[in-house]
C-alpha cells in the first residue's frame, strides 16, 4: 500500500552546495506490515519518513499510497491526506509546550470543527490506551520525557489513522521506558496499522513482532 | 456542520493569546494606547467642529465701529437710525458690551448690556430679558453664563457681584439668573445686563454703543451695503460674519494642523510595530505553524485560526480605545489634550465639549488600525504556512 519508486531527494543547502539526502531509492510496504529502517546518522531515514507522510517532495521519483500519487499532491491536499491517515510521532514529540495534555492530543481534529462528545470519546479511547488519561490537563512542559511521548503517540492516534511513523521514537527513553514503547508498538501491530519506524536502537533489532528490518546506508537502501 | 461557526478554532486563538501574555499585553496596551488618542483627538475635533459651525452661524451679517486713529472708539446710538434706513437692512442693533477683567482669578468676562424694550440681536438674548428683569426695585440684574458662576462661586460671590468701575468705585449687580446655553463656546463667559448699568461699569456716555450690529434680508447684499456703509461714515470698520469666520477658521485649522502631526506620529509608531512583527515570526511561532501543519492542519485552517487571534485582540484593543476615549473625552472632558484645541478662547473657564457622535471617526479609527494589525499578522504567518512543513519543524 506505501510505494516508492525511484525516489531522489536533493537537499540544495546554496548553488554549489548539495546533499544528496535518497538516490534512487524503491521500497514497498504492505498494509499491516511492520517495517524498522536502521541506519547510522544522516542516512537518509527521516528524509523517507518525511515522504510518506507528505511533508516533503521528492526532487524525483513518486510516492504512491493507496494508488494515490501523494508525492504530487497540493499542499492543502498534502494536509488533509496527513490528517486522515498518518499518525506521525517525531523525535522531537512537537507538542506544543504551553497547552494542556488533552488540547495536544485534539489538535489534528480542530479544523474539523466535530461535534463535543465525538471529541470526548475519541480522545477517552486513545488517553486510555496510552496510558496519560490521569494527566489530561497537565501543562505539556511539565510533564517527564516519557509522558510527553504518551501525549505525542495519543495525538498520532486520535484520527484512528491507517499509517503510523516514528522517528527515532526511543532516542529520549531510558532503556525502561524504551521497552515500554516497544510494547505500545506491539498493541498498534495488533490493531493492524502500517507501522514504519526509523531508529539506530538496538532494542528494535530482531524482536518477532517486526515483519522487516530495511537497512539504509547513505541514501540507498542495502539489499 | 461546515457553515457552523469553529468554536475550538476560536479557543484555540483565544489560548494562543493568553499563552503569550507578555506579548499580547504589550500589543493591548501599545494599540489601545494608539486607538484612544487617535479617537479621542477625533472626538474632540468633531465636538470644536460642531461648537465652531453653531457659533460662527450665531454671528452677526455685519458689524459697524468706529475707528480713530486707529483705535476703536464707542459709536453714537443714533447712527442706527441712518443705518435703517439704508436699502437691504433688516435691523440695526446698537450694542453694548465689553471685556470685564476679573483679578481674583485672573479671567475676562464678557459683559453684555441689553435694553428690555429694544430688539435683541441674537434669540438667546431675547429669551433672557423675557425671563428676568435687568432694573427692578432700584436694583440691578445680570444673567451668566456657568464659567462665569463657577468662577464667582470660588470667590464667594454667590448672589451678587460688585464690579469694580473705572474711577474705582463699585457697582453692585445681583445675579438674577444662569444662562441656558446654546453654544457653550460663547456663553461660558458672557454676563448679561441692562445697558445702563453695563454702561456704568464701563464709564461710557449714555448715548453711545460699542458697535452697531446689522441684519441684512439678502446676504448677497452684504458687500454692497458695506460700501454704502462706508460712504456715509468714512470713519467705521465694518467686519462681516465672513471675516469673522475666515479668522475662526483659521485658528481652528492651525490647531488641527498640529494635531495632524501628532496623529501622524502615532501613525507611525503603529507602523513601526507592524513593520517589527512583519519582518517575521519567532522561531516558536514558525514552529507551532509548522507542527499545526504536519499533523494535518491546511494552510487555510492555520490563516483562519491567525485572523481569529488577530481580530479578537486588535478588536479588543480597538474597542477599549474607543470606550476610554469616550469616556476621557465627554466624560472628563479630555484633560490635557483639550486645552490645546480651546487655546484660542480666552477665557479659561470650564467648558463643555457637547457630544456629537460620529460613526465616521469610528469607521476611520477602525480602519486605520484593525484590519492593518490583521494584515499584518496573517501574512508572515502564511508565509510559513506555506514553506514543507518538513522545513519549519526540523
Ligand atoms: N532540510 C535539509 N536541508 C539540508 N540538508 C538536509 C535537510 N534534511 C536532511 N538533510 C541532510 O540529508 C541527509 C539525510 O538526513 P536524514 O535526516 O534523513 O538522516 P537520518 O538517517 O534521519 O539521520 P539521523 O539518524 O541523524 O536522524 C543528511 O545528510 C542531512 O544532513
Ligand atoms: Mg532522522
Amino acid at each position: 500500500m506505501i510505494e516508492l519508486k525511484n525516489i531522489t531527494k536533493i537537499y540544495e543547502i546554496n548553488k554549489s552546495d548539495k546533499v544528496i539526502a535518497l538516490d534512487d531509492i524503491n521500497l514497498r510496504i504492505k498494509e499491516g506490515e511492520l517495517v524498522v529502517l536502521k541506519g547510522a546518522s544522516g542516512s537518509g531515514k527521516s528524509t523517507i519518513l518525511s515522504l510518506i507522510a507528505a511533508l516533503s517532495k521528492p526532487t524525483s521519483g513518486e510516492v504512491i499510497v493507496d494508488t494515490k500519487k501523494i508525492s504530487k499532491l497540493p499542499d492543502n491536499f498534502a494536509s488533509v491526506y496527513r490528517r486522515d491517515n498518518i499518525g506521525f510521532i517525531f523525535q522531537k514529540y512537537n507538542l506544543i509546550p504551553t497547552l494542556s495534555v488533552k488540547e495536544n492530543i485534539i489538535l489534528p481534529l480542530v479544523p474539523l470543527n466535530p461535534d463535543a462528545s465525538d471529541i470526548q470519546n475519541k480522545l477517552d479511547i486513545v488517553t486510555n490506551r496510552f496510558n496519560i488519561s490521569h494527566k489530561e490537563n497537565a501543562i505539556v512542559r511539565n510533564l517527564s520525557g516519557g509522558e510527553q511521548q504518551r501525549v505525542a503517540i495519543a495525538r498520532a492516534n486520535i484520527n484512528d489513522p491507517k499509517i503510523i511513523i516514528a522517528d527515532e521514537p526511543t532516542a529520549n527513553l531510558d532503556e525502561k521506558l524504551s521497552l515500554h514503547f516497544i510494547e505500545i508498538l506491539r498493541e498498534l501491530k495488533v490493531l493492524n496499522k502500517t507501522i514504519v519506524v526509523a531508529t539506530h536502537d538496538p532494542l528494535f533489532f530482531g524482536l518477532d513482532f517486526v515483519d522487516r528490518e530495511i537497512e539504509v546506508h547513505n541514501g540507498k537502501i542495502v539489499v | 456542520m461546515k457553515n457552523k461557526i469553529n468554536l475550538y478554532l476560536i479557543e484555540y486563538a483565544i489560548n494562543a493569546i493568553l499563552r503569550q501574555k507578555a506579548k499580547s499585553f504589550f500589543i493591548v496596551f501599545v494599540f489601545t494606547l494608539l486607538t484612544f488618542l487617535l479617537t479621542s483627538v477625533f472626538f474632540i475635533t468633531s465636538s470644536l467642529k460642531y461648537e465652531l459651525d453653531a457659533t460662527v452661524d450665531s454671528l452677526p451679517q455685519i458689524i459697524v465701529q468706529k475707528i480713530k486713529a486707529g483705535r476703536h472708539y464707542d459709536i453714537d446710538e443714533d447712527v442706527v437710525d441712518t443705518l435703517l434706513g439704508i436699502e437691504g437692512v433688516e435691523d440695526a442693533v446698537a450694542r453694548v458690551w465689553g471685556y470685564y477683567y476679573f483679578a481674583n482669578a485672573g479671567v475676562n468676562f464678557s459683559v453684555v448690556g441689553l435694553n428690555e424694550y429694544e430688539k435683541q440681536y441674537k434669540n438667546s438674548f431675547e429669551k433672557i430679558v423675557k425671563k428676568i428683569e435687568l432694573e427692578k426695585d432700584d436694583k440691578s440684574f445680570m444673567v451668566v453664563g456657568r464659567g462665569v458662576q463657577k468662577v464667582m462661586n470660588k470667590s464667594y460671590y454667590k448672589e451678587y457681584f460688585n464690579f469694580i468701575k473705572p474711577d474705582g468705585t463699585l457697582k453692585k449687580v445681583n445675579l438674577g439668573g444662569v444662562f441656558d446655553a446654546d453654544t457653550e463656546l460663547e456663553s461660558n463667559d458672557v454676563i448679561v445686563m441692562s445697558k445702563d448699568s453695563a454702561r456704568e461699569i464701563f464709564d461710557m456716555d449714555e448715548d453711545k454703543a460699542t458697535d452697531v450690529v446689522l441684519k441684512v434680508a439678502n446676504p448677497k447684499e452684504v458687500r454692497t451695503i458695506v460700501s454704502k456703509i462706508k460712504s456715509i461714515y468714512p470713519d467705521t470698520r465694518i467686519i462681516t460674519s465672513d471675516d469673522l469666520k475666515v479668522s475662526y477658521q483659521n485658528i481652528f485649522d492651525y490647531k488641527s494642523g498640529i494635531f495632524l502631526a501628532l496623529f501622524i506620529v502615532s501613525l507611525f509608531t503603529f507602523f513601526i510595530i507592524i513593520y517589527d512583527k512583519s519582518s517575521g515570526l519567532s522561531s516558536e511561532e514558525k514552529r507551532e505553524i509548522g507542527i499545526l501543519k504536519a499533523i494535518g492542519w491546511r494552510v487555510d485552517d492555520v490563516l483562519k485560526e491567525k485572523f481569529y487571534e488577530s481580530f479578537i485582540i486588535s478588536f479588543f484593543a480597538y474597542t477599549l480605545g474607543v470606550g476610554l476615549a469616550f469616556v476621557f473625552v465627554y466624560m472628563f472632558q479630555a484633560p490635557l489634550l483639550q486645552n490645546i484645541f480651546v487655546g484660542y478662547s480666552q477665557l479659561k473657564t470650564d467648558f463643555e465639549l457637547p457630544f456629537v457622535f460620529d460613526f465616521q471617526t469610528l469607521f476611520l479609527v477602525f480602519f486605520l488600525s484593525v484590519p492593518i494589525y490583521i494584515g499584518a499578522t496573517i501574512i508572515p504567518s502564511w508565509k510559513v504556512a506555506t514553506l514543507e512543513a518538513d522545513e519549519v519543524i526540523r
